[in-house]
């Protein structure tokens, strides 16, 4: 509930203040958002599955957001960020999907 | 004890397919292991049937119970801050990919460098055209200019071809010649004369008593005294209305054995007078030629 909280907050407040992004995270940041979602998603499973950890939680958004960044980053200084850029898209697509997947099993079981 | 209370269930409710068959599992096999190995069964597949129907429900059951009661854990904090920064950094993304710009904003430096090559095409393409309009312009209003012009030069030259031909009034700077014939002894050979001079001394329109004078102006004398010109007799005095240079025409009538002379030799009176300026007012009707036509067309 309050991890919900965070995020209809975090939402409001990025509306409502809507900061503008520095030019150097830029590129990274609809990537990085990406990734995240895709260790929330990953968190949503493990809870429903009952094997869910917040040390792990943690350590995987994080790395994961900063894996994604760090792809881009390279892919912009080797002139195929925009490649990488969808591949990283893509892949994290898929992952997600198969997280919903699972997470629509427990919930709908079907 | 759980051994007791599964065959008392089991008892109890033998209607139930599972428990009868495992009623009827024991019957088949020999007593007294049996007894141990039902139990062992019974303990197994008890908590295994348990198990499966708590996991099923769990993934509902979990997710209303970590939603409803809202505990303040660690790890909801946790999960709380991360989830914030990622619908912070989510709202942001969103709302500047949805600004004015954002095509622009979200586009990579290639990208950015194509649409500024496609500008900078257009422009020139742009460029060009507006030359070439620009040009198509100036020509025409230089076209336009040159008609306006031609057409200007022709209707000056009409004009000066008016006045010699005599279809035009003309005025300006001249002299009055006027001659009275006394006697009745000049002749038309002497205003012919008189006409050649001033013609020669530079007169541009003249007229003889409200005749004009032009090229094919033929002067004859009358039966009766006096003169005809173009056929219309004139009497004396004999009033030359000349436009010309006055300071050359004078002179070219007083000359020594000149017009001026030969008249007063012939007993007529003479008067030469500079005006500064000369009404020629009569005129002659253009004539079309019957057979010649303009060339420059």
């Amino acid at each position: 509930m309050i991890a919900v909280l965070g995020l209809v907050v975090g939402v409001v407040a990025g509306l409502l203040v809507r900061p503008e992004v520095p030019a150097v995270v830029e590129p990274y940041l609809p990537i990085a958002v990406v990734a995240a979602l895709d260790a929330v998603f990953g968190g949503l499973r493990a809870m429903l599955d009952g094997i869910f950890d917040d040390k792990v939680f943690v350590v995987s958004f994080l790395s994961n957001v900063v894996v994604a960044a760090l792809i881009v980053f390279l892919g912009d200084k080797l002139g195929v960020g925009a490649q990488l850029s969808t591949g990283v898209v893509v892949v994290l697509g898929i992952r997600i999907f198969s997280n919903a997947a699972a997470i629509r099993r427990h919930v709908f079981r079907a | 004890m759980s051994d007791n209370d599964k065959s008392d269930a089991s008892g109890k409710h033998p209607e139930t397919g599972e428990k009868r068959l495992r009623e009827e599992l024991p019957e088949e096999v020999a007593a007294t292991p049996a007894q141990a190995s039902e139990a062992q069964a019974l303990d197994a597949g008890a908590p295994v049937a348990g198990e499966e129907t708590e996991r099923s429900l769990t993934g509902r059951q979990r997710l209303g119970k970590g939603l409803w009661p809202p505990r303040v854990t660690r790890a909801q904090l946790i999960v709380a801050l991360l989830l914030f920064g990622l619908g912070f950094g989510l709202a942001v993304q969103v709302a500047s990919t949805s600004d004015n710009d954002g095509a622009l904003r979200g586009a990579r430096q290639e990208d950015l460098v194509r649409i500024l090559d496609e500008l900078d095409d257009r422009t020139q393409r742009l460029e060009d055209e507006k030359q070439g309009l620009e040009d198509q312009r100036t020509e025409l209003e230089n076209s336009s200019d040159q008609a306006e012009e031609a057409r200007k030069q022709t209707v000056e030259k009409e004009r000066q071809l008016g006045i010699l031909a005599g279809t035009v009034a003309a005025q300006g700077p001249g002299i009055t010649l006027t001659i009275k014939d006394t006697k009745g002894t000049v002749e038309a050979d002497m205003l012919l004369d008189a006409i050649q001079e001033l013609r020669a001394a530079g007169a541009e329109a003249i007229q003889v008593n409200g005749v004009r004078v032009v090229a094919g102006t033929f002067l004859a004398d009358e039966d009766g005294g006096g003169v005809s010109v173009d056929g219309n007799k004139i009497d004396t005095p004999y009033r030359f209305k000349v436009i010309g240079k006055p300071q050359d025409l004078e002179p070219a009538l007083n000359i020594p054995g000149g017009v001026v002379q030969t008249l007063e030799k012939e007993q007529a009176t003479v008067t030469v007078e500079r005006a500064d300026k000369i009404i020629v007012d009569a005129l002659r009707a253009a004539k079309q030629p019957d057979y010649a036509r303009s060339s420059s067309q």
